[in-house]
């Protein structure tokens, strides 16, 4: 028990600031609640109004996220063999035939190559630049970090303009190569100061008593600073992921096919007369999940990732 | 008033931030303002004029 | 001493790694080291970055197309920037883009602000809570923009059924979404949905950062709590405001992922932000460097704002 303060809110006044806060997190999180569950209901409980809150959950929209149907006639579903799996069960109860497997698999995977590989090119590069900006003199140091700042700030359709042109004459249109160089290019501004905040953090003492005990300022950098930094790169790489993983305008514009990830990708899932509610509900879900998992395991050092790393607390 | 005018003779950094600063806001007013096109015409030049009078002058000393 | 058989982790580095490069890697002054490591991060930066922005301002004064890359091209000076800067359509983009950044600043700081200082009464369980209120903002704009369009449809949306069911008005006598004068507030509601836990976020460190002696201070002398509110949280606080202001003001100035993918625009150009007028000038028309202009003018913009952002940043570390 803490001892009584002055400053110590009084009771009340934490009531119903607790109840004022509860109810607006209730609202903001209902539409990401309604994402989750529109993805386990049937097509006609999606759209009936009123909208459905109980339902007989279904995971309809996720065997229309993973495969490709078209419409049979009653005849030619006679025809067929029984279903011997669930997934034919449902496409056949509903009078469709699975045609193949949909790209939503390969898109999701797109996301995946292009949001790791640009992160971990970004955390590389990034370590090694915050590392020598927070331990060197380095010539015009705050005009290079205002520079590597400054590249996050463009707007990505200005920047998208001359980039499509590039990739146009080197091949790298979409491929997978030309959006990790792009992401890595937007990302490591971010690295570069949250990892300087970092670096600065650990005391200079332990590389100087390294140094002196014979390392060279590599070793001292890769067993001193690396290991004491762990926790900083660490955060530093779930933002990066982040942002590749939800980028979107340098996406639409720069793929089309072969590397295109999921955010354009999510809202071209159609059905019958517009977007297939539960499906885009269900590919949305798997897409959004890891990230709200990553938030609460980050939430001590968002406010850092969110800043540059100017609050630090 | 006056320690401003002094500071902006003397090439104090101070000074001209701000004063960049200000232009910067003022550039960007103009460019969405919904009353005078010309303001809208003209906002561009005093954008830039406060950008690179910015970077310039962050090379003042303090 | 060489006689002695020498095993520090230098001298195991040095036996494994051929004489010369060994001496190399022993004798890199600081400087080299600095430059070693600085460089790759220059280097592509001035590739993906720096590059483009200079062939960006050479394509502005011509009349490229890049759908016709075969078609002479012709410099046209200033002619691109000059129609841009008249053009009555562009300022009309750039007011829908006002429109937008002004009342989601509004709201976000509004509302951002109160659930901070709410939160700072430190009740049970506020932590978890500012976890959970802040996922909303790490998340795709276009996904969630996406399935927003689902919640404001006019017949089965969620959002038309909560007015209907709080203010009695017909769910499908409004769309929205496809409405002239409801658009523009359709994606100002959004974005603050989205984007309040980063103002909130950030008011909450500029509230936590006050010491408490201040107010027992005040409380000695017995200042009233609406007086200490003005005239010691607020002005605590601003620094911090104004750096969420600011980046939020940055980012909603080109705004793209989210409002296209709620109106696209329309309807009828009332949200045609100025990032989605761009897109359509230089991804649809193929207006290359007409569009490379109007890229400029909104960098331009941006820079400025961001070395603003740079110096309040700076101020705010000094805390």
């Amino acid at each position: 028990m803490s001892a009584y303060s002055i400053t110590e809110p009084s009771k009340a006044s934490k009531w119903v600031a607790g109840i004022l806060v509860t109810l607006y997190m209730v609202i903001t999180l209902l539409p990401l609640a309604w994402i989750i569950s529109t993805g386990f209901k049937t097509g006609p409980d999606s759209i009936s109004y009123p909208p459905k809150v109980i339902f007989s959950p279904s995971i309809e929209g996720y065997v229309n996220l993973f495969t490709d149907r078209t419409r049979a006639t009653p005849e030619q579903l006679a025809t067929m063999p029984p279903p011997d799996n669930f997934v034919d069960e449902i496409v056949q109860r509903r009078g469709e035939v699975v045609t193949g497997p949909s790209r939503f698999g390969e898109r999701f995977l797109n996301s995946i190559i292009i949001g790791f590989g640009s992160t971990a090119l970004s955390i590389v590069l990034g370590t090694l630049a915050a590392y020598a900006f927070s331990r060197f003199k380095v010539p015009l140091k705050d005009d290079l970090l205002f520079f590597i700042l400054s590249t996050r700030m463009m707007p990505p359709i200005a920047v998208a303009i001359p980039i499509f042109l590039m990739y146009r004459q080197l091949g790298l249109s979409d491929t997978h190569l030309g959006m990790i160089l792009l992401y890595t290019g937007v990302n490591i501004s971010l690295a570069v100061w949250l990892l300087k905040g970092f670096i600065d953090e650990i005391p200079r003492e332990y590389e100087e008593a390294a140094l002196i005990d014979g390392y060279t300022r590599f070793q001292a950098f890769r067993k001193v600073v690396l290991p004491q930094a762990a926790t900083g790169i660490a955060s530093t790489a779930i933002f990066c992921l982040i942002f590749a993983w939800n980028e979107y305008a340098f996406a639409v514009l720069l793929t089309s096919g072969n590397a295109q990830t999921a955010p354009p990708f999510i809202p071209t899932i159609i059905g019958v007369g517009g977007q297939d509610w539960p499906a885009v509900a269900a590919g949305a879900t798997l897409f959004l999940l890891p990230v709200m998992i990553f938030t609460i395991l980050l939430r001590k050092h968002l406010l850092r990732g969110i800043t540059f790393g100017a609050v630090r607390k | 008033m006056r320690a401003f005018l002094t500071g902006l003779l003397s090439f104090r950094r101070g000074p001209w931030e701000n004063l960049a600063t200000v232009l910067i806001g003022l550039g960007v007013v103009m460019l969405m303002q919904p009353f005078a096109l010309w303001a809208f015409t003209w906002s561009f030049v005093v954008t830039l004029t406060g950008t690179v009078m910015f970077i310039i002058t962050s090379h003042f000393p303090e | 001493m060489p006689d002695l058989p020498a095993d520090t982790p230098v001298d195991r580095l040095a036996r494994a790694t051929p004489p010369t490069l060994a001496r190399k890697v022993r004798g890199l002054s600081d400087r080299t080291i600095a430059w070693i490591f600085v460089a790759p991060t220059i280097l592509l930066l001035l590739a993906i970055n720096i590059f483009p922005l200079i062939w960006t301002i050479r394509l502005s004064f011509t009349n490229f197309r890049a759908n016709r890359p075969n078609e002479p091209v012709e410099w046209v000076g200033l002619r691109n920037y000059q129609r841009i800067l008249t053009d009555p359509d562009i300022w009309q983009t750039m007011q829908a883009t006002a429109h937008f950044l002004f009342w989601t600043l509004f709201f976000q700081v509004l509302i951002g602000f109160t659930l901070a200082w709410l939160i700072n009464r430190k009740f049970r369980g506020n932590d978890l809570m500012t976890t959970l209120i802040v996922i909303p903002m790490m998340l795709s704009p276009a996904v969630v923009g996406n399935f927003w369009t689902f919640l404001y449809q006019p017949q089965i949306g969620l959002i038309n059924y909560a007015v209907e069911f709080v203010t009695g008005i017909p769910a499908s006598s409004f769309t929205m979404l496809g409405s002239v004068s409801l658009a523009p507030w359709a994606i100002v509601i959004v974005d603050t949905w989205m984007w309040t836990p980063f103002v909130m976020l950030i008011c909450l460190a500029g509230l936590r950062s006050i010491p408490d002696y201040i107010y027992e201070a005040a409380e000695v002398d017995r200042a009233s709590k609406w007086r200490q509110f003005w005239t010691m949280t607020i002005p605590m606080v601003l620094p911090f405001l104004m750096l969420a202001v600011l980046f939020r003001g940055i980012e909603n100035f080109k705004m793209f992922d989210l409002v296209v993918l709620l109106t696209g625009g329309g309807p009828g150009d009332t949200t045609l932000l100025s990032s989605i007028e761009l897109k359509r000038e230089a991804f649809e028309k193929w207006r290359t460097g007409y569009s490379s202009a109007y890229a400029i003018i909104l960098f331009v913009t941006v820079f400025g704002l961001a070395s603003i952002y740079v110096k309040a940043l700076n101020k705010v570390k000094e805390r």
